[in-house]
Parts: C-alpha cells; sequence; structure tokens
C-alpha cells in the first residue's frame, strides 16, 4: 500500500485525526560542542483542514519547525505524525511519496527551476509523479493565481511577486493534503500578499486542505485560523481566531 | 525528463560543450594511440635486409612498440580522469537544482536517471566527434613521432572501421562511469539543500573518496618502494605508473588537501582582494578541485617524467664515466685496432663492437627466440680499460662459446641458448656483474662471429708519461680521423649523455605531448565551466563596492592560487616519484643522483599561469558584461 493510499485511507477513517502531529519533537544542528538546539520538546497538531500561523523571533526555530513537520528534515528526537503515520523514520522513497502527494511547499524564496517556463515549473511534480499533466490541470492553477497570460515566460522574466505565485501554483497542483508556507507573502507588496492570502484561503476552506504558515507579518497571521508563538525552539502562546491587533499586541509583549 | 535535459542544456550549454569537448577530445587521443600502436604492432620487417639491419628496424620497432604502449596507457587514464572530474564537476554545479527537483516529488532513481540518460547522451555526442577529431590527431601523433625518430620516416597509421565502435563504446562508457560515482551523491542530495545559497552537503570526503585515496596511496607507495629493486629496464615504466597511481589518489584526497594548501597564496594575496579570493577558494572547494585537478595531473607527469629520466641520464653518465679507465675514445666503422696500437703513447686498444644475438627460451616445450643486444670485447683489453668487479666468475675465461652477463638471474656456469648469424649456439656464463643503467646486459668474447649493429668503439689507454692530447693528435696524423672521431675519455662520455639526453626528450615528448596538450583543454575547459555559474557571484560582489576590474583581479588572484596549488599537489607526487628513481640509481651507482628540471618546471607553471590566468580574465570579463542589479536577483 503506498503512502498516498494508507494516507487517504486513514483520511476517510478518522476525519477529525489531526493532518500533522509533533509529539515531544526537539532538533539540533550541527554536533556536540557546537551543537544548536534549534527545537526543544514540541507538541503540537494541525488539525485536518485548518489553518495555522507560526510567528516568532528570528532564529527562534520556525523554519525548523517546519522541514521537521514536512519530513525534510529528520527530527532529533520525538515523533512527526502525518495521517497517522509516523515519519520519523521514513526511508526516503517513502518521504518521496509523501512529497509527491498529501504534502506541498511554498518558501521564501522561490525555488522554480530557472531552465523551465512557468507552466512547465508547474507540471513538474505532476511529471515527477509518472502523470502527464493535462493542459487544463496546469492551467487552471496557474489561473488560479492570476498568472494564466504568463504561462511560457521563465522566472527570470518574471517579477519576484509572479515568481512567487508561480511556486503556489506548482504547490496546488497535485492537491495536498497539507501545505507549508515560510514566510510566502515575505517579498511580496501589501496586495499581491493580499491576493495570496485569499488564495490559500479558499485552499482551506473549499478543499478542505490544511496550511501551516509560517510569517513575521501579523496581519498574514491574522488571516490564519490559529497563531503559534515559537522562541528559542519552544512553543511559548497561542491564539485562536487572531484579530491583526491581538497578535501585533502578543508580539510586542514577547518582545519586552 | 528529456525535456527538463534539453531546457538545462540550453541553459547551461557551457558546462555541457565543456563535458562534450572532453569527451571528444580524450577520445580522439585514445583512439588516435590505439591505432597507431596496432600499425606499428603489425608493420612487417620488409624483407631482404641483412640481419643486422632487421635487428635495428625491429629494436626500433620494439622501442615504438613500447612507447606507444605507455602512451596509449597514459592517454587512457588522463581521458578517464579529466572526463569523470568533469562530469563530476557538471553535477555538483547543479546541486541546487537537483535538490529542487528532489523537493517537488523526484526520488532518488528519477535524479539518477536524469543524470544517467545526460551522460549517455553527452557521451554518445562527444565520442561521435571524437571519432572524427581521432584522424587529424592521428596524423599529428605519426607526423610529431617521425619528427622525434621514435617512428621510421614513412610511417603511416592505419584507419580501422571497428575503431569507430571500439571509440563509441570506451567514450560513452568513461562519461556514464564517470557521472556514476557522482549521481550516487547528488542522489543523496537533501531537498533542504535546495533552500540553502550553498548547494549539496557540506562532507566533501565521503567514505568512498577516502577509500579511493587510501588504496590509491597505499598502492602508489608500494610501487614507490618496489622502483628501486625492479632495475633500470623497468623502473621508467614503473615511475610512470606510481604517477599514475599517485595521481588518482591526490585527486581523491585534493578536498581535504586544498584547504591547507590554499594557505600558501594566502600568504602572497595582501589585501582585501586576496584575501577574499583566498575565502572563496575555501568555501567552494569543489571548484577548486575540479579547477586543480587537470593542473596537478599536467605537474605530476610532467615534472616526474621529466625529472626521472633526468635522473636516469645524470646517472648513465656518471655510470659510464666512472666505469672507464681510458684516456681517448675512437669511434670507426672499421677494424682498426691494430693500426691504433701502432700509433706512438697508445699502451692498450680494447675494441667494443655493439652486436645483437638471438636469446633462447624454454615456451611450452618450444624454443622460442628473442633479440638481445650485447657488447663483443676482448677480455684483457676491456678489463684494462673499464673499471669491472665480477660478482663471481672471471673475464679472463670469456673464450670460445661463453658469455659474460650484467644484472641478470644467470649465475657462472649456466648455459644459455642463442642463436648467432642463424646457428644455435651455447654459451656459457663465465663471470656475473652487477647491472648497470647505460648496459650492456651481455658481454660477448670477440671473433664469436656476432652480428654487429653499431660503430666500433676503440677505448684506448695512453702510456704512463704520453700525454693524452698528444697522443690523440697522432691518431689524427696518422689519418685514423678520417675514418673515424677521436675524442678524449670525457669528450665522448659528455657526447654520449647529450645523445642519450636528446633521446630521453624525444621519447618524453612522443610520450607526453598530446595528452599533456589534452590537460591544458581540460584547465581551460574547467575555469569556463566554473566562472559560467559565477555571474551572480560576480555580480553581489560588485553591488557590495567591488569595481569591475576589483573582480577581474580577484578571480586572477584565485586562478593564481589554484595553479600554485596545482604545482604544490603536483610537484608533491613527481617528487616522490622522482626520489623513488633516485633511490633506484642509488642502489644501482651506488650515489645518489638527482636531476630535478627546473627550467622545465618554471616553464610548465608560467605557461599554466598564463592559459589559466587568461581564460579565467576573459570569462570574468564575460560574467560581469551585464550589470549587477539584474543577476544579484537570479536564481542560478
Ligand atoms: N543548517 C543549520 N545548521 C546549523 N544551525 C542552523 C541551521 N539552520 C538553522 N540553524 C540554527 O537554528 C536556529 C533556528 O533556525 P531557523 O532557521 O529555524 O529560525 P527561524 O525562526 O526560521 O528564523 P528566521 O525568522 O530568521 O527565518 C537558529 O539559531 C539557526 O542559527
Ligand atoms: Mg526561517
Amino acid at each position: 500500500m503506498s503512502t498516498r493510499e494508507r494516507f487517504q485511507q486513514t483520511m476517510g477513517d478518522v476525519r477529525t485525526a489531526p493532518a500533522v502531529e509533533l509529539r515531544g519533537v526537539s532538533h539540533l544542528y550541527g554536533r556536540r560542542e557546537t551543537a544548536v538546539r534549534a527545537l526543544d520538546n514540541v507538541d503540537v497538531q494541525f488539525a485536518t483542514g485548518s489553518w495555522t500561523a507560526v510567528m516568532g523571533p528570528s532564529g527562534s526555530g520556525k523554519s525548523t519547525l517546519l522541514h521537521c513537520a514536512a519530513g525534510l528534515e529528520r527530527v532529533t528526537e520525538g515523533q512527526v505524525i502525518i495521517a497517522g503515520q509516523d515519519i520519523s523514520a521514513a526511508s526516503d522513497a517513502e518521504l518521496t511519496e509523501l512529497r509527491r502527494g498529501p504534502v506541498g511547499f511554498v518558501f521564501q524564496s522561490f525555488n522554480l527551476i530557472a531552465s523551465l517556463t512557468a507552466a512547465q515549473n508547474v507540471a513538474m511534480p505532476l511529471r515527477l509523479a509518472g502523470r502527464r499533466p493535462g493542459r487544463q490541470e496546469v492551467h487552471g492553477a496557474l489561473a488560479a493565481v492570476g498568472l494564466a497570460d504568463r504561462a511560457r515566460h521563465r522566472p527570470r522574466e518574471l517579477s519576484g511577486g509572479q515568481q512567487q505565485r508561480v511556486a503556489v501554483a506548482r504547490a496546488m497542483v497535485t492537491r495536498p493534503a497539507v501545505l507549508f508556507a515560510d514566510e510566502p507573502t515575505g517579498a511580496l507588496d501589501t496586495r499581491a500578499a493580499r491576493s495570496l492570502l485569499d488564495l490559500l484561503r479558499s485552499m482551506v476552506d473549499h478543499n478542505g486542505q490544511t496550511i501551516v504558515m509560517v510569517t513575521h507579518d501579523p496581519a498574514a497571521a491574522a488571516t490564519a485560523d490559529r497563531v503559534l508563538f515559537l522562541r528559542d525552539g519552544r512553543l511559548v502562546d497561542r491564539l485562536e481566531r487572531p484579530s491583526a491587533r491581538a497578535v501585533a499586541d502578543l508580539l510586542a509583549s514577547w518582545d519586552a | 525528463m528529456l525535456r527538463l535535459s534539453w531546457s538545462t542544456f540550453r541553459d547551461r550549454w557551457q558546462v555541457f560543450i565543456g563535458a562534450i569537448v572532453t569527451v571528444a577530445l580524450g577520445v580522439a587521443l585514445v583512439q588516435s594511440s590505439l591505432l597507431t600502436l596496432i600499425s606499428a604492432a603489425t608493420a612487417r620487417v620488409p624483407a631482404g635486409l641483412s640481419s643486422a639491419e632487421a635487428h635495428r628496424v625491429r629494436d626500433g620497432r620494439d622501442g615504438a612498440l613500447a612507447l606507444l604502449g605507455n602512451t596509449l596507457g597514459l592517454a587512457t587514464f588522463v581521458a578517464v580522469f579529466i572526463v569523470s572530474s568533469t562530469f563530476a564537476f557538471t553535477v555538483v554545479q547543479r546541486y541546487r537544482e537537483l535538490a529542487l527537483l528532489r523537493l517537488v516529488g523526484a526520488s532518488r532513481r528519477q535524479v539518477r536517471r536524469l543524470l544517467f540518460g545526460e551522460a549517455l547522451l553527452l557521451g554518445l555526442v562527444g565520442s561521435g566527434l571524437g571519432v572524427l577529431a581521432g584522424l587529424p590527431v592521428m596524423r599529428l601523433q605519426v607526423w610529431l613521432l617521425i619528427r622525434l625518430d621514435l617512428l621510421p620516416d614513412g610511417f603511416t597509421s592505419a584507419w580501422r572501421t571497428w575503431v569507430i565502435g571500439a571509440s563509441v563504446g570506451a567514450g560513452v562508457l568513461i562519461a556514464v562511469c564517470g557521472v556514476a560515482a557522482a549521481s550516487g551523491r547528488a542522489a543523496r542530495v537533501r531537498p533542504l539543500a535546495a533552500l540553502r545559497e550553498a548547494g549539496g552537503d557540506a562532507r566533501l570526503m565521503t567514505v568512498s573518496r577516502w577509500l579511493l585515496g587510501v588504496v590509491f596511496l597505499g598502492g602508489g607507495i608500494a610501487l614507490l618502494v618496489i622502483v628501486p629493486h625492479v632495475g633500470p629496464d623497468a623502473a621508467i615504466a614503473m615511475a610512470l605508473c606510481s604517477c599514475i597511481v599517485l595521481v588518482v589518489a591526490v585527486a581523491a584526497f585534493t578536498p581535504l588537501l586544498l584547504p591547507a594548501a590554499s594557505l600558501l597564496p594566502r600568504l602572497f594575496a595582501v589585501g582585501p582582494l586576496g584575501r577574499l579570493a583566498h575565502a572563496n577558494l575555501r568555501a567552494d572547494t569543489r571548484r577548486g578541485a575540479a579547477t586543480a585537478a587537470p593542473i596537478i595531473v599536467l605537474f605530476t607527469f610532467v615534472i616526474g617524467m621529466a625529472g626521472s629520466l633526468g635522473t636516469l641520464g645524470a646517472a648513465a653518465r656518471h655510470e659510464t664515466a666512472s666505469g672507464l679507465r681510458a684516456d681517448l675514445v675512437v669511434t670507426a666503422n672499421q677494424e682498426m685496432t691494430a693500426r691504433l696500437a701502432a700509433v706512438d703513447g697508445v699502451a692498450v686498444v680494447s675494441e667494443e663492437t655493439p652486436v645483437a644475438f638471438d636469446l633462447g627460451s624454454v615456451e611450452d616445450g618450444k624454443m622460442t627466440y628473442e633479440s638481445s643486444d650485447g657488447l663483443s670485447v676482448s677480455p684483457a683489453e676491456y678489463g684494462r680499460t673499464h673499471r669491472l668487479a665480477p660478482r663471481s666468475g672471471d673475464l679472463a675465461d670469456l673464450h670460445g662459446d661463453t658469455v659474460a652477463v650484467l644484472g641478470s638471474h644467470w649465475d657462472v656456469g649456466d648455459v644459455l641458448r642463442t642463436r648467432i648469424a642463424g646457428t644455435p649456439r651455447d654459451l656459457r656464463v663465465v663471470a656475473r656483474y652487477p647491472a648497470t643503467i647505460s648496459g650492456p646486459q651481455f658481454l660477448l668474447p670477440a671473433g664469436l662471429g656476432v652480428e654487429r649493429t653499431d660503430s666500433r668503439r676503440y677505448t684506448i689507454q695512453v702510456a704512463s708519461g704520453a700525454f693524452a692530447a698528444a697522443v690523440a693528435d697522432r691518431l689524427r696524423d696518422a689519418g685514423l680521423g678520417r675514418d673515424g672521431t677521436v675524442d678524449t675519455a670525457a669528450g665522448w662520455v659528455r657526447h654520449e649523455a647529450s645523445d642519450r639526453q636528446r633521446v630521453n626528450t624525444n621519447v618524453m615528448v612522443g610520450l607526453l605531448a598530446l595528452a599533456m596538450v589534452y590537460t591544458v583543454v581540460a584547465m581551460v575547459n574547467a575555469v569556463v565551466v566554473a566562472a559560467s555559474s559565477r555571474g551572480r557571484e560576480f555580480a553581489t560582489a560588485r553591488l557590495s563596492g567591488l569595481t569591475r576590474t576589483q573582480v577581474i583581479r580577484m578571480a586572477l588572484w584565485e586562478s593564481t592560487a589554484l595553479v600554485a596549488v596545482g604545482l604544490f599537489l603536483g610537484g608533491l607526487t613527481a617528487s616522490a616519484t622522482i626520489l623513488s628513481l633516485v633511490g633506484a640509481v642509488q642502489r644501482i651507482v651506488g650515489v645518489t643522483i638527482v636531476s630535478v628540471p627546473w627550467t622545465l618546471i618554471g616553464a610548465v607553471a608560467l605557461g599554466s599561469l598564463a592559459v589559466v590566468g587568461m581564460t579565467s580574465v576573459l570569462t570574468a570579463l564575460a560574467a560581469t558584461r551585464t550589470p549587477p542589479v539584474r543577476l544579484a536577483g537570479t536564481r542560478e
């Protein structure tokens, strides 16, 4: 049974189960004396169909949390459970399956393949999974991010915000159950950021996808269902249904 | 996947063209050496020659075969080495891109398949071009070998159609093997590497690299230890072997050695630019290693071979000079012992004639003969004009069907089965001497009727009280100078040595020239490939305040440092090889003789510096043509 099948089965069985769960996760960079404890015994659940924002000062371990939860980084201690399956000891092939199906990424730097057009970039995950992507599928994803007319452009012919949206389209095209986004609005102006956040909102509301998003922007965090605060690798606070003001206030209180 | 390969190709054509060029030239070089070797091996000795002439032709051919065999071995090694390091580098250049593919769902196998597919394609195109390029290369090689007197005039190397298959097969195989090691590592690249600035894992010294390095270093050291014990004939071939093995070891350890070795230029690179260049070298060890690899190969072989041959030459000269107890040497084409002895002041005349005979050995119950060289002498006179210290036996017994051996496994009393002038003769060993560097291996008594192969030589001792110069004049006055050349012993030794030096230089040039030209192409190639992916880095440097000139100076500093590193590491391996030869010489001659080709070292160092420096300036100029802002934001 492939990871995806197992995943779908689990999803069918237990709708209420968290899409992703971290149990006592710690992560250390480096070895012995110079080791940095980027995550320190973190317990957290990301419910299916929810949108979580992760905040915290620079170097607090937000990206590390995201990477560990997505199976890009092996945890030093603890377990990461995606759809009921413990991935902390998964093989590389299983993790690859995960990236092809239930897990998608958007990063701050756009990470498009420079030699491919926008459409080819979007189609790449499907091709890698051995599927011949339909024109409709790819164009639909590009249209959803408002770039239908830029399909044949290469990344260097696109603006930063447009590249970011291509990356989102690429993450959407496989319809991942969980989307991990690391500062996706970091390089965007307010308008572009707004439209990207709307896009994410509709993914959660209409497709039941789960989103975990790292951000420094209280306004962006406020569009999420929940905000987690991280400091020195530990979860120190959380807000449910936050408003931008409440987020900003909390950040200020932590800064003090 | 194919589409991805194609669009990657369009984007990174410098990298791939570089790979194709190395495959094509490597295949051309190997194919040319192979065809020439086969042509030389199948060439027939023309009928109707006297047995001495036939012997000379056969001798020349044996020499050419040995040389061509070594050339083929060297060409193959250099081609495999350069192609695999180029392919490994092209893979490293694309770590980020491969990590990105992994991030969006590529499996390890897919990454590997992509790389192998590309290698297959590049190998096919490259070796196809190589088969064509092999034709002019072959003509050039034959022309060179004839010019250097290593092949007879009129020698032609025949084209053989089956070589297309061999060349293409070998080219593809080399390309695929070159990518095999790199692809294993590339497939293990973590997806997260796509998010980091410097792609790839930090560990440069992988287990397999360590293993390779240690095994080859061990093998190299073993060879170096053996060299002094194999005798002068095999020593040069062994030295070449040890160069090859040690170069692989050094290349394997380069990532480890480079940071330390790059401290060397750090000492000279004062100011911020030099410091930046040094830091760049340290940070991107892979790029440095790829550029340094051909330089290391070039230095190792040129210095190692020149030093080894030079040391042997110097040792031979020393040996000849110290073994000779004569005052004058006359070389002539006719018998003149009596005429020489009649001249006033001449005390001893020893006639020494280079001869050839067939030495038989029993193989599978059948007698097979192999042409051997000896020196036909009169024992009493020879013993007086030479310093001889037999291990056993006595040269005085060299009469009739006898022989004296130098540095062989026979002992006094053994019988050599030979064929002299067509008739089988059994020669009894009467004396045994230690091995010499410049030969001969056998002393035969005069009057055995052995075929002469070269001019006669007369070593002459003058009577006590007579002046050598005066006797020489008298010899010339007697008209003996017309039929031959009269020389002082020292002068003759000098001429012999310079003759040998010329032959040695020719052999070295014939052996190394094309392969070394290939390494120079590889150097240029590596610099171009490395620079092709540095546009963004250069742009960032300029945005942070460097002028274009400063960026170019930085690139120049880096290449200077790499040449220095290559010279250092290549010099190290070459020294090891030369030292082992010094050991060999010491065992034979009993004196420590070292010949370091300083002029050559200087010339090669300056030449490489010029080539690498010029290339890096040109590529840096090209890479900085676009305004920096436009590049700094893009990903590579
Ligand atoms: N590859 C690495 N090797 C060593 N230490 C690392 C590595 N990556 C991150 N760290 C360290 O781990 C800690 C957490 O880093 P992380 O990138 O998760 O922070 P972050 O919260 O995402 O910060 P930012 O908001 O600046 O992106 C930091 O102290 C960082 O220096
Ligand atoms: Mg971060």
